[in-house]
Parts: C-alpha cells; structure tokens; sequence
C-alpha cells in the first residue's frame, strides 16, 4: 500500500522523446487507469514506474522515497503482463511462489503463501499444471498469483485482459476489481480500451503523444473533458463533433441548430455531442437526420447516418418504432449536453459549465 | 486414411536408403573377410571366408584402445566446455548491456569465416613457446574457441524468438542477471544447446588435422585410422576395421539424439501465438 508521485518524468531514447515533464499523484489504494491510442507512452510509463525502463529525467517516488535507480524488488512492485509471462517450464505453484523463492523464504513459508493466494484465485486445483495445460483466463489468473504472493506496495497491470476473448475479458475485469476492493492495494492499470477504463478506475489518466491530456474519475472525464481528444476517446460510440461558427445569436451549427451560447467570435468551432445524448424524434428536434444504418443490440440501437450538412453522425434510439435505413428522421439535444470546442481541439467553456 | 505415404514413395524411399547402406555394409563385410578374398570387390563370393583376424590385428598393432579413451575424453571435454559457456555467452550477447559488446560478437562470429588450416601454424609456433605440445590442452582449447563461432550464433539465434517478457519477468521476480540465466532462461533453451552438444561432439569425435599435428603420445582414434591407411600394404580389413571403430560412437550417438535436431524453440511466454 502506498503513494506514488511521479514528478518532472522524462523518457526519450536518443533525440525521439517518448515522454515529457509529465507530473501525477497516485493517491494510496487508488485504482488508476492509463488509456491512450498505441504509442502515447502509457506502457512506458508503466515500465518506468515499475523499474524495467530507465528513466531519462525527473523522479519516480514510492511513498516519498526517490526509487529511480531501484530495482523492480526494491520499489516493492508487481507486475502482471499482457502475455501473461509464465515461465513454461515450472508449474503453477513453482511460477506462484518463484519470486518467494527468489527472496529466499522458507519452504513452508512458500506453500503456505502460494496456497492462500491460489485461493483466493480458485487455481487451487491448477497448482501442479504446466502453463501450456492452461486456458487464457486460467494463464491470467496464475499471472495475478504472481503478483499478489509478494503482497507488493503496487501492482501494475500492462493490458492483462486483452488476449483474453470478449467474455472472459468482461467477467476477469470484475474478478480484478474485486481483488482490489479485496487487498485495498494501490494498482496501476494500462490499457487502450475506454471500457475498461471507465469501469475500473477511480482516476484515468488520458494520455497522449507521451502527456496527460486529463486526469479525473470516470465521471468527470465523461462529463468535463478538457479537450476533443478526451471527450472523443472516452464513451462508446464516440462523441459526435459537428462544425460550427459563432455568431451574435450564439453557436450555429453547420447541421442547422443554433445553441444560446455566448461565445467571442470565432469561425471555426466544433460541437460535441454525444450518441446517448440525442433525441430522436422528440419535442426539441432541431434537424433531419438521414438514415444509412441501423445498429440493433438488443436494449438499445444505434443509428449510423449523416447530418443535413453531410457530417457523419451515430445516434442512440433508445426507444423508438421502426426507422429503417434510408428513413430521414429528426434529431435533437438539449443544448446544455453539449460541449463546444475550438478549431484547435480546446474546450470553450460557457458560464453554465 | 489420411496421412498415409503411398506404397511407391515407401519403395523410393527403401530404396534411397538401401543405396546409402551399401558402402556400410561394405565395409562391414570388408573387415571380416580376408584380403585376398576381396580385392576385386567384397560382392565378389569367388570364395567365402568369415575371419575376425583383421580385427585381432588392428587390436594387436595399433594403440585402439589408448585412442577411443583419448577420443572420448578430448570429445567429452571439448562438448562438456561448449555446452556450458556457448549458452552463457549468448545470454550476454543477447540479453544484456556492457562495452564492446557488439565488436566482441562480431570478432567471435567471424572465426566462423576462417578455416581451420588458416590457424593450424600460427597455434602451433604457439603451443610450441608455451609448452603445450602433446598436452591435450592443446586440442581442447582450439576446438572449444572455435565452436564459439557457430555455436553462440546458433543459440543466440534461438534466443531471438526467446519472449522478452519472461526476462523481465524474471526481473519483477527478483532476479539479477546470473539469477534469471539460471532459472528462467537455460531451462528453456536446452534444445538449442543440446544440439550444439551433438554437432560439437560428432565434429570433435572425428576431427583429424588438430590431433595430429600436436599430439603425439596419446591421439584419437582417427589419427589412428590415417595411420592404418597411410601404410603402403593391402590393409583394406584393417582399414575397414578402424573406420568401423571411429564410426560407432558417432552413429549411435546421431542415434539416440536425432530427434534434438529436429527440436524448435519450445519457450513462451503463453500467450496466444
């Protein structure tokens, strides 16, 4: 259980710099999320904070103590990685208890601590298997066994779900939150799904080009992004970002609406609004949406179409007759879902939000 | 049923083999005939005579004996030496950081492109200063340094395919480098280094030039066969018998070991590949 700050973080390999001046607080058995597009350093973060990667400059701080030229064991981490990393040629109970092994605990010592945490992950009756015996979620699970027989300061997950197929990815997200409401640990979590994410963290770190874009829980993320690229990345389907312009009356979208918004003059804006936050065919509709695709899943669709201006647009319909593709139906939103960005990508916030 | 050769890629194939056994045989029946019986060919059953003289006169002549122990213990030295540093060596060419790294590897890799003879005079104006003549040292030391060449390329290879995540792995685990060398990256690499072990055996088994040149007093056994064909009589059973003697050890050995030639890499990190 501890803090980990990392301050003024620098990594670069040679004049390629991968990460910059990047500063974050991880608070004491929080559940942060790194997210970000491949290549947005969110794995070499980890890396660094976990001590396989060296760091070029600034500090990495576990409970106030700069570890930068620490060893993995000396910072106190575990890691689980993406392909699971057993050895292959010990068996479950031998990779469990290797790292015990390897600080020289005793042998009843081991059996005991690897017996509890096999428990705990219900590997019991796997523990004289080989990894080659073993299906995806069971190598997992052995992999997070690993992890928690050192009972480590941190535990860092370096996308552990996604070779997992879509069902079992979803139940070992709730078995890992589980774990976490379990030990109370401080866990580190990277990962390039949204889902994931927003299900798991108490805080996400949104990360691009080697920065932070934003860091907040789920719910602020969702509702305040701090630019087009968070709002964009968080929520599925994606945000919609229709043009627009200002003007004395307000926002005028290209589509045709125009939001009461007081906004200085500039020419060329986006508004985002999302999927979910449409209405279809309800009282406040403020433009024809043509119809190309009709997404049906069960408890809600979602239609794929464009806009009058010829802008690509996804709408959920949560409730609503039948509307085939080709139909032409009106949609609107409340002007207050939807977030207005600069031609740049900044927010411009209005005196409500 | 599926997978089933046909019957007449069998027949090719017992064929091929049988063309392939002749000379064998040959020389098999070769060293229990009487010379006479077979100058003109040993197909030829003019007349037919089983005689074990030619293998109680080589026994008696030639030190055979004192050769295959010599053989044997240059051989088993040679691939012991190889078998333990080849691997440790590409583990620190392949897995971790320090100076010259890569000029080192590429000065071993290229004794790969020298040929034997091209060191035979320079090692022995060598071994000659230092004393080292007739000493088996003398042999050992270039069949181990120059296995280097191929033997750490070929494991370094494998290790090519080695996951990295089993090394750092390892690392979180707590291993230092020694550490993770021992436990984590030589039980999975043993197929490589198993091979290694055959070819260096077999090769170091039948080497011919080194032993000859610097050993005087003990010498393997097929410095022992050139010495029984390097005669000017109609030794041909004598012959056949040597080379029946220096041949056994590496048959069987291809024998027992083939299927480690065959042997991929075998280590993942589980993934789904």
């Amino acid at each position: 259980m501890s803090r980990i700050d990392l301050v003024d973080l620098n990594k670069s390999y040679g004049i390629f710099e991968v990460i910059s001046g990047l500063n974050l607080s991880i608070e004491d058995g929080s559940f942060t999320v790194f997210v970000g597009p491949s290549g947005c350093g969110k794995s070499t973060l980890l890396r660094m904070i976990a001590g396989l990667e060296p760091i070029t400059g600034g500090d990495v701080r576990i409970d106030g103590n700069r570890v930068n030229d620490a060893s993995p064991i000396e910072r106190g981490v575990a890691m689980v990685f993406q392909n699971y990393a057993l050895y292959p040629h010990m068996t479950v109970e031998q990779n469990i208890g290797f790292s015990l092994r390897m600080a020289k605990f005793g042998k009843t010592e081991i059996a005991e601590r690897v017996s509890e945490a096999a428990k705990t992950l219900q590997i019991t009756d796997l523990l004289k298997r080989k990894p080659a015996q073993l299906s995806g979620g069971q190598r997992q699970r052995v992999a997070i066994g690993r992890a928690i027989v050192r009972d480590p300061q941190a535990f860092l997950f370096d996308e552990p779900l996604s070779n997992l197929d879509a069902e079992l990815r979803v139940s070992m997200r709730v078995e890992i939150a589980k774990l976490h409401n379990k030990l109370g640990a401080t866990m580190i979590y990277v990962t390039h799904d949204q889902t994931e994410a927003m299900t798991l963290a108490d805080k996400i770190v949104v990360m691009r080009h080697g920065a932070i874009e934003q860091a907040g829980s789920p719910a602020v993320l969702y509702n305040d992004p701090a630019n087009m690229f968070v709002a964009g990345f968080i929520g599925s389907p994606r945000m919609n970002f229709l043009r627009a312009s200002a003007s004395a009356n307000g926002v005028v979208l290209a589509a045709g609406p125009v939001l009461p918004m007081p906004v200085s003059d500039q020419s060329d804006l986006r508004v985002g609004i999302r999927p979910e936050h449409f209405i279809v065919q309800g009282e406040s509709s403020r433009f024809d949406m043509h119809v190309d695709v009709v997404e049906y899943l069960g408890g809600t669709r979602y239609l794929y179409g464009t806009a009058p201006s010829g802008e690509e647009l996804i709408v959920e319909a949560r409730d609503l007759g039948s509307v085939r593709a080709g139909d032409s139906v009106p949609v609107g939103f409340q002007p207050d879902q939807a977030l207005v960005f600069s031609g740049t990508g900044d927010r411009i916030r209005t005196e409500r939000q | 049923m599926i997978g089933r050769a046909p019957r007449w890629a069998i027949a090719i194939m017992g064929l091929i083999a049988l063309v392939w056994i002749i000379p064998l045989f040959g020389i098999v029946v070769l060293s229990v005939r009487p010379v006479g019986e077979t100058m003109l060919g040993w197909w030829r059953l003019d007349s037919f005579t089983l005689t074990l003289s030619a293998w109680q006169r080589v026994w008696d002549r030639y030190p055979l004996a004192d050769a295959f122990w010599t053989t044997a213990f240059l051989a088993g030295v040679s691939t012991f030496l190889t078998m333990l540093l080849t691997p440790a060596a590409a583990y620190a060419f392949h897995f971790l950081k320090f100076r010259f790294r890569r000029l080192l590897l590429i000065v071993i890799i290229n004794a790969f492109v020298l040929p034997q003879q091209v060191v035979i005079i320079p090692l022995f104006r060598l071994w000659r200063d230092m004393g080292l003549m007739d000493n088996f040292a003398a042999v050992v030391v270039p069949y181990v340094g120059l296995s280097f060449a191929w033997s750490i390329f070929l494991v370094k290879n494998f290790l090519e395919d080695f996951p990295k995540d089993l090394i750092e792995a390892a690392r979180i685990d707590g291993c230092g480098p020694v550490a993770t060398f021992r436990h984590v990256v030589l039980p999975n690499m043993l197929s490589p280094v198993y091979a290694v072990g055959i070819l260096q055996f077999l090769w170091t088994w039948n080497a011919l030039l080194l032993p000859m040149l610097y050993l005087r007093t003990h010498v393997p056994l097929p410095v022992v066969l050139a010495r029984v064909a390097g005669t000017y009589d109609l030794n041909w059973d004598l012959r056949a018998v040597a080379a029946l003697i220096t041949t056994a050890v590496p048959l069987i050995v291809f024998i027992v070991f083939q299927r480690q030639f065959a042997a991929g890499s075998q280590a993942t990190s589980g993934g789904k590949e």
